[in-house]
């Protein structure tokens, strides 16, 4: 099947000035061949792990509206920011970073969602793992809920790969739900070829105690676009986020996550490390929402992006929105070249310039890559890191 | 939730909110609401030359062409048809103040204009509602050839031609659609003009008192600083609360010129029923410095977001600003900076304190363009969170466009540290003084760049907003 998209997607949580354009991004192509409808199976379903196939993409939603009160819960003393957005995605089972205009796709082209459910109490020693070996002109639109229960475990690592000199399109939308006690890991590598178009649209909620860790390389593809919104409800809940990337050669990249803190000493800690070469271009939109309730809660975001090219455009939105008076809310960001120092201290060495960045982007990348739990995935990835530097 | 923010809260600002009748005897008002017929008429009152009158009905055109921004504070309680954009007094503006009239001069009197004048300024404009009631400058800074004059005059005069040059042209009436409304209505404010090489050593300053109920405020400041000089220019607002809204949609264009220097200082007091719409902008050549300081304090509502264009060279920018928003506030204030030139660099700090249900924002824009090759920019904004019905945002945006560029941002977000407050406290000292002083420390930071009778004012101002008063 062929069809349109016109999605506006990954739209900031408060406007800002309108000629900066940051303020959500347009995902439109026509004529796109979408050939599935539904994600490829795990490699293996641990012990303690169940799997739903095929459910329709809005059913599969059922469990957040069934937890609707708590997870949308919001107090009658709130008073929303200037330039509010939150009533787009208002009508999501669970809001994402891509938000509603997803959702919408994935009903209209009647898309199926796999849901993987945890059993109370379990911890998962083996990773659910989720391999996309997406082929030359094929078009994949895969849905997943990850459902862990109370006091349970478990990693999923989803790896979407094709070969470099490949086109095609793949959009995946990934639900998380972490009960109290329970820990998801979502490990992401996507080394999509060249002429990829690619989405990937996280949601997630956490009770007390519960916790998402996110760990996303965004290496590949032509055009990328990826969200994720947090919501952090129960006491004690946890995000924390490792993302690394790279834009060369004309990449399009555009980032919108979002930690929505809700519950009392909640924490939130986002790392973006990239690296922009050639006429590549990236907009990060990172936000920490503390909302009133929140008290006791921290939340930091980081941005740290190496400019090795005079035609890149880079765009960073670093927000922190705040209705709570007891929180800690910090960002930093630092975006340049690499130091005089460092280069100096390199050459000094006999390292020369172009040898030294291509030390300083591996490395930047290793550090996040370091982050995957399977061994053979990441060897594949640094592999691809040498690869392309 | 609209309807909360029209709420206009009973404070008493008893230093600035006292109210003189305008009678019709002395006063002149035009009739509320914007018409091309107001328009025409401002425009008949101002005497302008026809190219004004034709610009101010292309801006009016705008005006009702542009929609509202989609990103700020609510403006649902402004009604334009309840502003009347022009009221003055029937006399003219005079050179010396015993010329004012009786019940002009002593509103200036109470706020301290004349002494200020007298001890510590070279020069003062003083503009009541829409027009300059005095305009002077000390002989010595006239005679090196320093311009301080009200804009209607310099229009008129043999600054005409420069005027013409300079208008509306750094902030266009397409800006945004209160830009529109200024440039269709607006009136009064300052012309300054400081020749090349001329250092002025004592500040200018220009007051805006905005006495009248249900009425605009919309003065143009221009100031062109001319290579090698240097000035340090002064604005104050006050107005007295009335429980319908008021507006102000001023303009300040600044050109400061290669290797010259200029500080923008700003205390805004507004009453809190004002919608505080106004639009700052400088562009800076080779090697110039571009100052701001920026003190908020009142306003029911405001958008400000002072920008520099670093057009030459080496230039270089500093914002220093703090905004204070209390209950029924609505601030939303910041800076944005656009690095054209080479080897430019700005600095952005900035301190927020909410308190008492007040949403401050912090908005700001780093733009760094291709050309501008080994630009800095550093950015940090730090908020402080008086209780938990407030809000304190951060928005700040950054848009790169070179890789020979170094920027650097950050931000926090917290509250008053209970170990100082209860140190403090352990040393006698009650605990509301202790967060107060824990607040002017924290606000020090812009008060040391004020002279120190504004920086008295500001840590007034502060104590006043702490007491709850």
């Amino acid at each position: 099947m062929n069809t349109d998209l016109n999605m506006k997607v990954n739209v900031l949580p408060v406007y800002t000035y309108n000629f900066l354009h940051v303020n959500d991004s347009t995902l439109s192509f026509s004529d796109i061949s979408i050939d599935t409808c539904s994600g490829p199976e795990a490699d293996e379903v641990p012990v303690g792990v169940s799997l739903e196939r095929k459910i329709p993409f809005d059913k599969a939603g059922d469990v957040f509206r069934k937890n609707r009160s708590r997870i949308m819960s919001i107090s009658d003393d709130f008073v929303m920011p200037n330039g509010d957005t939150s009533d787009r995605d208002a009508e999501q089972a669970v809001r994402t970073g891509l938000g509603i205009d997803v959702d919408r796709l994935f009903v209209d082209l009647s898309a199926t969602t796999d849901i993987y459910t945890v059993s109370e109490n379990t911890v998962v020693s083996k990773p659910v793992i989720l391999r996309f070996n997406m082929q030359e002109g094929q078009g994949n639109l895969a849905s997943y809920v990850i459902h862990a229960k109370k006091n349970s475990e478990v990693t999923v690592i989803m790896d979407y790969s094709s070969e470099q000199s490949s086109s095609g399109f793949l959009g995946v939308s990934t639900r998380l739900l972490a009960e109290e006690g329970a820990k998801i890991n979502l490990i992401k590598t996507q080394l999509l070829g060249d002429g990829f178009i690619h989405f990937d649209d996280i949601g997630g909620a956490c009770f007390e105690k519960g916790q998402i860790n996110v760990v996303s390389l965004e290496l590949g593809a032509k055009n990328v676009w990826t969200g994720c919104y947090t919501n952090l409800v129960g006491k004690e809940a946890v995000f924390n986020c490792e993302m690394g990337y790279l834009c060369r050669e004309g990449r399009f990249l555009d980032i919108n996550y979002v930690t929505d803190h809700r519950g009392k000493k909640t924490d939130a800690q986002m790392q973006f490390k990239g690296v922009l070469m050639d006429n590549s271009q990236k907009t990060l939109r990172f936000t920490i929402d503390f909302k009133n309730g929140s008290s006791g809660s921290v939340g930091n975001e980081q941005e740290d992006t190496l400019l090795l090219s005079e035609d890149v455009i880079n765009r960073s939105m670093p927000i922190i929105l705040c209705q709570e008076e007891d929180v800690d809310g910090r960002h930093g960001a630092t975006i340049g070249q690499l130091g005089e120092d460092l280069l100096f201290y390199m050459q000094s060495r006999g390292i020369d310039e172009e040898m030294a960045k291509s030390i300083m982007v591996k490395a930047r990348l290793e550090s996040v890559a370091r982050l995957i739990p399977d061994p053979q995935l990441a060897q594949k990835v640094q592999y691809y890191i040498q690869n392309v530097i | 939730m609209s309807e909360n923010k029209q709420i206009v809260a009973d404070i008493d600002h008893s230093l600035y909110d006292f109210k003189d009748i305008e009678n019709e005897q002395d006063f002149y008002r035009m009739k509320e609401g914007l018409t091309e017929e107001t328009v025409l008429k401002v425009s008949e009152e101002k005497n302008d030359p026809e190219w004004m009158r034709d610009f101010r009905l292309k801006c009016l055109k705008l005006y009702e062409e542009i929609k509202m921004p989609n990103w700020g504070p609510s403006i649902e309680g402004l009604d334009m048809d309840r502003i009347s954009s022009y009221v003055r007094h029937k006399s003219d503006m005079k050179g010396k103040w015993e010329d004012v009239p009786e019940d002009i001069k002593n509103t200036f009197e109470k706020l301290g204009i004349p002494q200020a004048e007298r001890e510590s300024l070279a020069g003062v404009g003083a503009q009541y509602d829409s027009e300059l009631v005095y305009h002077n400058v000390k002989d010595e800074v006239a005679a090196q050839g320093v311009i301080y004059t009200d804009l209607e005059s310099a229009l008129h005069g043999e600054y005409a031609d420069m005027i013409k040059e300079h208008f509306m042209k750094l902030v266009p009436p397409t800006d945004h659609k209160f830009a529109a409304l200024h440039g269709a209505v607006w009136s009064g404010g300052s012309f300054v003009y400081v020749p090349k090489g001329v250092k002025v050593d004592i500040p200018l300053q220009s007051y805006f008192r905005l006495n009248a109920a249900g009425a605009g405020q919309f003065e143009h400041t221009l100031i062109i600083v001319d290579e090698g000089a240097d000035l340090h220019f002064i604005e104050g607002c006050s107005a007295p609360k009335y429980n319908v809204a008021n507006l102000h949609a001023g303009c300040v264009e600044l050109f400061v010129g290669k290797n010259a220097r200029l500080r923008y200082s700003t205390i805004e007091n507004w009453s809190k029923n004002m919608y505080n719409l106004n639009t700052k902008r400088a562009v800076v050549e080779e090697g110039g410095i571009m100052e701001w300081v920026s003190g908020s304090f009142g306003s029911h509502t405001s958008y400000l977001y002072p920008m520099t264009i670093l057009k030459g060279n080496d230039s270089k920018m500093e914002f220093t600003g703090i905004t204070f928003a209390g209950k029924g506030q609505n601030l939303d204030t910041g800076a944005k900076v656009v690095h054209v030139g080479e080897r430019t660099s700005s600095v952005i700090s900035t301190k927020s304190i909410s308190k008492d249900g007040g949403i401050g924002t912090y908005r700001s824009s780093v733009t760094i363009q291709k050309t501008a090759k080994k630009a800095k920019a550093s950015v940090s904004c730090d908020s402080l969170m008086l209780d938990s019905i407030s809000r304190a945002d951060t928005i700040p945006a950054m848009d790169i466009r070179t890789n020979d560029a170094d920027v650097g941002h950050e931000a926090k977000i917290g509250r008053i540290s209970d170990e100082a407050v209860f140190y403090l406290m352990s040393r006698g000292i009650s605990e509301e003084d202790a967060k107060a002083m824990i607040v002017s420390g924290f606000a020090n930071p812009v008060s040391k760049e004020l002279p120190l009778e504004y920086a008295v004012e500001m840590n007034n101002l502060i104590k006043l907003e702490m007491s709850g008063h």
